[in-house]
């Protein structure tokens, strides 16, 4: 299977619908978003049962989960869970937090807001929806992406309420936790206007970067993206479930495979796949249809008002070419603001809240990693999975009180990417330090009434060149005032 | 702003200053906004204001149904009565509002399962309302249809679809309204609509068809046991209340236990139960809705009662703890104002505010003092089954001297002898 096709003549359209987490409480209940994972309180029992449409006929997806006739068992938390997530109340008003978070991104993807929706059920009966549907409304049309190759459009935004976790399914039984079920999403879907993988990827990034500069969920499972793509002759094909934007290119081809023998087969029929690690997919139900959404009449319709649009947009956050202009403005070189903007914005951000030093900052989390990866022939992932962002912030909490010098920082995560703790790291820095004293009392006693510029030398000729030239100057200065 | 001439369900296309919107045009709820469900599935509003103009694309077309094969002749036969309530009720997607089921054929698609467990031989729908909206008259005419329904030889048992909100009461009014009854009546009802797979209902009506199939010929409820969808429990329609506004589980049996356990295959009773006979049912709806409710509360001052006394023959007054109202240690003494009225012809029965627990007068000098005003303590009688009973002692004429004893025996299970732990 060659990697490179071509596209054109395959007649190749794809579009993306990526649905992103927000950090906020659930969408129509009080309830928090926290994920669990220790034992639940309570273990509750249901059925859903296929339900006719109004024409008498039964969406295929429907149709297809509902042919499992199964029990569902649902793990309840008595402090984080509530009547709602249970189908035993009906839905709150819409989670304003999140609705404004939504109406932010919707804004920055450039979209026309809906001010008049109703908020509607889509048919779900595979069990991670306690009510049987998921409850889901269109906010936002006709924005778009800037990417490298043009305009991307987005057809719409939604934002929908996130379903239950699987944590057993075997034969017997479907065993779901209610600690996910409410939390906001949002959905975005682009016009199928892709035609290539590698467009494909880079749209997907670009949303990405979109997405994290508002206040949405991080980390694996937060973010879901689907690709839905057909070549000529095949009906559309949704495929489900990528963690990583850089498996697309690979999957996305695999697909094409699967879609040319299918045409040679002539069975051409649209479904649902879900995305392996290997790049296939697998068969997960026949594609839904719009039989399968009815409106929610449990609530009202949902107005969205020019007042709130125009708060909304007062507050929009900055993205990527303001932030590029203003690390800039902070000082940080050309090459740091690239590395810090190649994934490390987050951690940049965050850091830059525990102590005020950009350009130290910027080293920490997108320079050093790749050289000590280099320094001991590790993949630049294994070290940051030790030099994590909470372990950065460690250090430079450590910086603030003063425990340790700026001088010394990069030493100590170079001890802690070789495996020390990090409390021993920042413990034997200040071991150094009172040897680093010691030597440093001894030289100017040994030569007393020099200036600080001297001494400084005489440090360097006597410990080396390695030495944390900022502390000992620091140590002189103090020696000095004496 | 333009004239909207298309109707719910037409296909229109819609032209706005910048685009035009193709879509299926939907009931509004809001007289100023244009609801469409557009290609996607999702609906969507448009202020009136900026429609442009409207184009009918495709008027609306009636769907033929498809019709289903006819529910084996093999089956016991049971009835049905279908009053409303979320039971009976579906999302119409033309309109996007709620409307009743109607058809038996509706309801054969809504209940595949219903029609496999029983032969429905006969359906009375004599209205379809929410049960908020019932009154006495409406729990006599269920009576008649219930009783009509009864006097068919070949029904095995009825089972009504009805509301929940005032079910209990409903529950409470057949219990006295049928008299020497030979056959199960089983109420029933949903708190989820049936339009959702998640809907209770299913479950319900099939657990009350096991009931209505039963030996018990008693009028109960029957509904979900607790938050799983495994069983109901049936209770006795004279001591069950509606004790949640939205669980599934939202019926309880108050001052005593479940009369059974229900599964779609099997029953267990618990305690005793009158048995199916083959006598007949007779009906007996005298009523007197000169009666009310009235709930006692701190600082409540007893003039109140001369209101009631003008009005009504007769009250249930939610009273406090074991049966008590201000007394002659307050400034708003009742003992005076009570005496006075039930010495003039108004009758004044005692039920209990805790619902749970029996009343006893004799435990406080208060209370003492209240019994000889002549208040008829009714136990551990709920008081929305004392305000039903109440009507239907006070619509006898020939028992208006016996209204105490009558409000003291137990007609339909009303009073437990022995409450449990």
């Amino acid at each position: 299977m060659s990697d490179v096709k071509d596209y054109p003549k395959l007649g190749l359209k794809a579009g993306l619908e990526i649905h992103q987490q927000l950090d906020s409480g659930k969408l129509f209940c009080a309830c928090p978003g926290y994920l669990r994972s220790d034992e639940p309180d309570l273990l509750v029992k249901r059925k859903l049962h296929q339900v006719a449409g109004e024409t008498g006929e039964i969406d295929a997806a429907v149709m297809h989960e509902a042919a499992m006739d199964k029990a569902f068992m649902y793990q309840y938390y008595r402090d984080t869970n509530c009547l709602v997530e249970l189908d035993e109340e009906p839905p709150h008003q819409i989670n304003q937090d999140a609705l404004h978070e939504a109406l932010k991104i919707a804004l920055l993807l450039n979209c026309d807001i809906y001010q008049d929706t109703q908020i509607m059920r889509k048919t779900v009966i595979d069990g991670s929806n306690t009510s049987g549907f998921q409850r889901t409304v269109l906010i936002a049309r006709d924005g778009y992406v800037e990417t490298s190759f043009g305009k991307v459009p987005i057809d719409s935004v939604c934002l929908e309420e996130d379903s239950a976790r699987i944590i057993i399914k075997d034969e017997k039984q479907a065993v779901y936790r209610l600690d996910r079920l409410g939390i906001p999403l949002v959905e975005i879907a682009t016009a199928p206007a892709l035609n290539n993988p590698e467009q494909i990827k880079e749209a997907a990034l670009k949303l990405g970067e979109i997405l994290r500069v508002c206040n949405v969920k991080r980390g694996i499972g937060t973010i879901r993206q689907d690709v839905n793509m057909s070549i000529k002759g095949h009906e559309r094909v949704e495929i489900k479930g990528f963690q990583e934007p850089r498996m697309m290119v690979a999957t996305c081809n695999f697909e094409i495979e699967r879609q040319l023998k299918e045409l040679e087969e002539g069975t051409t029929i649209g479904a649902v796949r879900n995305a392996l690690e290997d790049g296939s997919t697998v068969f997960l139900r026949p594609m839904p249809g719009r039989a399968r959404m009815y409106p929610e009449t449990d609530l009202p319709l949902l107005h969205i008002s020019r007042e709130i649009i125009d708060a909304v947009k007062k507050k929009l956050p900055k993205l990527r070419n303001e932030i590029r202009d203003e690390l800039k403005k902070r000082g940080l070189s050309d090459e740091l603001v690239k590395l810090v903007l190649e994934g490390h914005l987050d951690e940049f951000s965050a850091l830059s809240k525990v102590h005020d030093n950009p350009n130290l900052i910027a080293k920490m989390v997108a320079l050093w990693p790749h050289e000590f990866a280099s320094k001991f022939k590790k993949e630049e992932s294994a070290i940051r999975e030790v030099l994590t962002e909470a372990v950065l912030e460690r250090v430079l909490l450590a910086l603030n009180q003063k425990v340790i010098g700026e001088g010394e920082v990069k030493g100590i995560l170079l001890k802690i990417a070789e495996g020390m703790s990090v409390a021993d790291a920042l413990r034997i820095e200040r071991v150094d330090d009172a040897e680093l004293e010691a030597k440093i009392r001894q030289l100017v006693s040994e030569k007393p009434g020099l200036r600080e510029g001297a001494y400084m030398g005489l440090i360097i000729g006597t410990l080396g060149k390695d030495v944390d030239k900022r502390r000992a100057m620091e140590i002189v200065k103090k020696l000095l005032v004496r | 702003m333009v004239e909207i001439h298309a109707k719910p369900g037409d296909s229109v296309r819609i032209r706005l200053a910048k685009r035009e919107i193709d879509g299926i045009l939907l009931e509004s709820p809001d007289s100023s906004v244009v609801l469409l469900k557009v290609e996607s599935g999702y609906n969507i509003g448009i202020a009136k204001e900026n429609v442009l103009a409207l184009r009918i694309l495709k008027k609306y077309i009636e769907p033929v149904l498809p019709s289903l094969p006819l529910p084996s002749q093999n089956l016991p036969a049971i009835g049905l009565v279908i009053t409303g309530g979320t039971i009976a009720s579906k999302l119409d997607a033309k309109t996007g509002g709620v409307k009743p089921l109607t058809s038996v054929q509706e309801f054969t698609r809504f209940y595949p399962e219903l029609f496999q467990l029983a032969r429905v031989k006969a359906i009375e729908n004599p209205f379809m309302i929410l049960s908020e909206s019932m009154s006495s008259e409406h729990w006599i005419t269920i009576a008649q249809c219930v009783k009509k329904l009864l006097d068919d030889p070949e029904i095995q048992g009825v089972i009504v679809m009805h509301g929940t909100d005032t079910l209990h009461y409903t529950g409470a009014a057949l219990s006295f309204f049928l008299k020497n009854l030979n056959k199960p009546v089983v109420l029933t009802y949903a708190q989820r609509s049936i339009d959702r797979a998640s809907s209770d209902a299913r479950l319900n009506l099939q657990c009350a068809v096991q009931m209505a199939l039963s030996e018990c010929a008693e009028v109960v409820l029957v509904g979900h046991a607790n938050l799983d969808d495994e069983y109901c429990q049936a209770l006795r329609a004279t001591k069950v209340r509606k004790m949640h506004s939205s669980r599934r589980d939202a019926f309880q049996p108050i001052n005593t236990d479940a009369l059974a356990h229900v599964w779609p295959d099997k029953i267990t009773f618990y305690g005793t139960y009158r048995k199916r006979h083959s006598g007949m049912c007779e009906l007996d709806d005298a009523f007197s809705d000169t009666t009310a409710l009235v709930k006692f509360y701190p600082g409540q001052h007893p003039d109140i009662l001369d209101f009631y006394a003008l009005k009504y023959k007769g009250i249930v007054l939610e009273m406090t703890g074991l049966g008590h109202v201000a007394a002659s240690d307050s400034a708003q003494n009742w003992i005076p104002s009570l005496k006075k009225h039930i010495k003039n012809g108004l009758i004044v029965c005692g039920a209990a505010q805790t619902l749970y627990g029996r009343l006893d007068p004799l435990v406080y000098s208060n209370g003492r003092d209240l019994a000889e005003t002549g208040i008829i303590f009714l136990e551990d009688m709920l008081p929305e089954t004392a305000l039903v009973k109440l009507g239907w002692v006070l619509g006898h004429y020939g028992w208006k001297k016996h209204v105490r004893e009558k409000m003291l025996s137990n007609i339909a299970g009303e009073f437990g002898e022995r409450l449990v732990a």
